[in-house]
């Protein structure tokens, strides 16, 4: 076991800077989970609105409060930038301004111009919002028609248009699981992206450290079989890496308030098993001996092209169907897809669920395989004679 | 002496490779993963289009199907309807090719299998039919003789009551910022290369370093040749970077494309003055000094918006003036008032910033490593 030991005190030599990686991976993590927040509960979707009173009059201030009670009402401040910069981020879908001389045009039944919206684009959002405001002024006319006088004919609008149609639901969500809540899946969901980027760069610079010219010269001139060293290679990896996951299955229990309990469990496997596909993929990688700076920017490109195609960083459900076919080459989108599966974001089957288990297993494997022949190919000794002839070449 | 240092600076730039070839890569591989990833997403989630569905007739509704009908003829209709039965239905609905089954009969029914703003409209499109029948009939109790003005007015095109006021020509599409994103982490990627100069100006780093020092040239000179080729070599990757996000996956960068390059050239400037600024200051070796630059641009990225796309607006709302710091999120806020605003006055306060920050960067580096002597190594 001497290469698994020399490779703990590498480890160890390097565990100051890879605790920096790790604790800002873990802090980025945290604010992730604490920044996502998708409700899982049957309701009609609120839009965020907010208006701009130019008119307050008893008449425009009951449409405010008639639109708070059907959307929430934002708060920001009448200037174009901010105005601009909140639609552009969705942080306000519609911003209204009621024009002034909206009371007395209302009374005098014109429908014209009452209304002024800031608008950025032909969104969802604006087009109902555009139906809403037409069908309360036809509605305001319709009973000023009547007869009756503006603040009756206001109630009796908000009263009619407050009628509720029940919708169904195609299929009856069960509502999740009390111990593996949505929010609490975002924490999980996001962990592929910590792990990836936390381990490669810890990993990939130690394995590539044990590939220096010298050490591995020595080694090779040993007796050591190169598919035992690999194996030892990646022992010594997975040893590293379970104690990461250990330290984010923990934090995750703190995070969620409480002990793992019934379904959790499921997630914890899965991300158990990602973690071993990881190490494998990091293993893999650093037997291309990549240079340091390099492997960084290989990192950046695993971790965050694999966390946009595999729907970590954007939900499943919006990427496109090409994508998620591609993404079946990738491990992690088995692990997000059990993971959907385990918070009840898609319908939950155990056997689905063990499947995706297996089919990340069957990618550690793979890479595994994979790796054990790129050494071999790599240290075969016509490959070494060429190496060492370049070597003494350039020296 | 500045020009013979800036020739080698460059040659050997040029011959570490890898580094640059990952530098140009790295934004095409992942450029093209976010393009592939979400190019359409904005088209098809945000964007109005009409909303499939299906109309289930369980019992004749003529009046329903005339505005079904109609609603169909518009110009823009707001949904498309198909006539099917419930089976059909129900299999187109689970397969996500419409949004909603209307169920017309004595009362409409709506069944819907996601929950989203697509399916609270088709909620009031359904209720908008029962409200009118609401009015018509209140009509008939309270003004009988006032009844058939108030069903015309309710059927007669109205003019719309909203005016809307556009804000920018640019492109709305939000997805658009991780481009700007990616364009800001690949400008702050040159910190790598501004902290090899200083471990190659550092005696106790690296052999050259010890070679530099005892050469009489003055550090300032010799530093600032180094950074001149970093610059350049940083400024041919983000060129290429730019046009390929722009020419080949045609990204929309709004109609000021031309100034979209110089603001990733100043961009990367600013990332080089960042690697030398932490790589002088900081007395650890080279491998802390990555990570620290690494996890540090990370977070800034995250900060900015790169991993959760709305960050950047919940740090606008709870810490505003960190995102007049964030260098990440600052290049990034660039690309996005040459996108949306009209006049220029945010998008020279931003480049104001980042030139503010690589004088003081390069400043303090330059300080931090003057007359720096090794007695012993």
């Amino acid at each position: 076991m001497q290469v698994f030991k020399a490779m703990l005190r590498i480890i160890r030599k390097r565990l100051p800077s890879a605790m920096i990686y790790i604790v800002v991976f873990v802090v980025i993590s945290i604010l992730v989970t604490n920044a996502s927040t998708k409700d899982n509960k049957f309701e009609v979707t609120k839009l965020d609105i907010c208006v701009f009173d130019e008119d307050d009059t008893p008449e425009s201030r009951a449409l405010t409060d008639f639109i708070g009670k059907i959307n929430d009402i934002a708060e920001i401040e009448n200037n174009r930038d901010v105005i601009i910069d909140s639609l552009y981020y969705k942080r306000v879908n519609y911003a209204l301004i009621i024009n002034k001389g909206y009371a007395e045009k209302l009374a005098a039944g014109e429908t014209a111009d009452l209304f002024g919206s800031y608008h950025l684009d032909e969104s969802y959002s604006v087009v109902y919002m555009g139906q809403f405001l037409d069908e309360y002024i036809t509605s305001v006319t319709a009973y000023l028609t009547m007869g009756k006088p503006i603040d009756e004919a206001i109630s009796c609008t908000e009263e009619t248009l407050s009628q509720h149609t029940d919708v169904d639901m195609l299929r009856v969500d069960k509502g999740g699981n009390s111990h593996y809540s949505v929010d609490f899946a975002g924490y999980f969901q996001y962990m592929p992206y910590i792990l990836i980027a936390a381990i490669f760069t810890v990993i990939c610079q130690v394995l590539v450290t044990m590939n220096k010219k010298d050490i591995r010269y020595r080694t090779n001139c040993s007796c050591m079989d190169s598919s035992k060293y690999t194996f030892q290679l990646i022992i010594g990896s997975g040893l590293f890496v379970i104690a990461v996951w250990f330290m984010l299955v923990i934090i995750g229990a703190v995070l969620n308030g409480e002990m793992y309990m019934g379904r959790a469990w499921y997630a914890v496997i899965n991300s158990f098993i990602f973690s071993v596909v990881v190490t494998a993929m990091a293993v893999f990688v650093s037997s291309f001996e990549p240079k340091e700076n390099v492997l960084n920017i290989i990192t950046q490109v695993l971790s965050i092209g694999m966390s946009f195609l595999c729907g970590i960083f954007i939900p499943m459900e919006v990427l496109s169907d090409g994508v998620l076919s591609a993404a079946r080459f990738l491990p992690a989108y088995w692990y997000v897809r059990a993971n959907n599966m385990i918070a009840d974001i898609t319908p939950f089957s155990f056997n689905e669920v063990v499947q995706c288990y297996l089919i990340q297993l069957g990618f550690a494997v793979a890479l595994i395989l994979l790796t054990l022949l790129v050494r071999k190919v790599k240290y075969n000794s016509a490959a070494i004679s060429t190496n060492v002839k370049k070597a003494v070449v350039s020296d | 002496m500045f020009m013979h240092i800036l020739k080698y600076e460059l040659k050997s730039g040029l011959r570490s490779k890898d580094m640059l070839i990952w530098l140009i890569l790295f934004p095409i591989l992942l450029g093209t993963v976010f393009k592939v990833g979400f190019g359409s997403i904005y088209e098809k989630t945000e964007k109005f289009n009409s909303i499939p569905i299906a109309v289930v007739e369980e019992s004749e509704n003529k009046a329903f199907r005339q505005v079904i009908e109609n609603i169909g003829s518009a110009e823009q209709p707001f949904i498309t309807a198909s006539f099917t039965d419930r089976e059909k239905a129900e299999k187109l609905l689970d397969d996500g090719e419409i949004e909603g089954i209307i169920f017309s009969g004595e009362k409409l029914r709506l069944t819907v299998k996601e929950k989203g703003l697509r399916e609270t409209m088709l909620k009031s499109f359904v209720e908008q039919y029962s409200v009118r029948e609401k009015i018509a009939m209140d009509a008939f109790e309270t003004a009988p003789e006032k009844a058939q003005q108030v069903i015309e007015s309710l059927t007669a095109e109205t003019v719309s009551s909203c005016r809307e006021i556009p804000v920018t020509q640019g492109n709305p599409d939000v997805y658009v910022q991780y481009f700007y994103n990616l364009i800001a982490m690949v400008a702050m990627f040159g910190c790598i290369t501004g902290m090899t100069i200083t471990s190659h100006r550092q005696a106790d780093l690296s052999a050259l370093g010890a070679r530099s020092c005892c050469s009489p040239v003055p550090k300032s000179v010799s530093v600032l040749a180094s950074l001149a080729s970093s610059f350049l070599l940083q400024t041919v990757c983000m060129i290429i970077c730019v046009t390929f996000l722009a020419f080949v996956l045609k990204v929309d960068f709004g109609d000021r494309l031309w100034l979209v390059y110089p603001t990733a050239i100043f961009g990367s400037i600013l990332g080089v003055s960042f690697g030398f600024f932490i790589g002088s200051i900081a007395r650890v070796n080279e491998k802390v000094k990555t990570a620290i630059l690494m996890t540090t641009t990370m977070l800034l990225c995250f900060f900015s918006g790169l991993m959760v796309g709305n960050m950047k607006a919940v740090v606008a709302e709870k810490a505003p003036w960190f995102n007049n710091i964030n260098p990440v999120a600052v290049i990034s806020d660039c690309f996005y008032c040459l996108n949306i605003y009209e006049d220029y006055d945010r998008y020279f306060t931003k480049l104001i910033t980042m030139a503010v920050t690589i004088v003081i960067f390069i400043t303090l580096g330059i300080i931090s490593s003057r007359r720096k002597k090794y007695a012993s190594i």
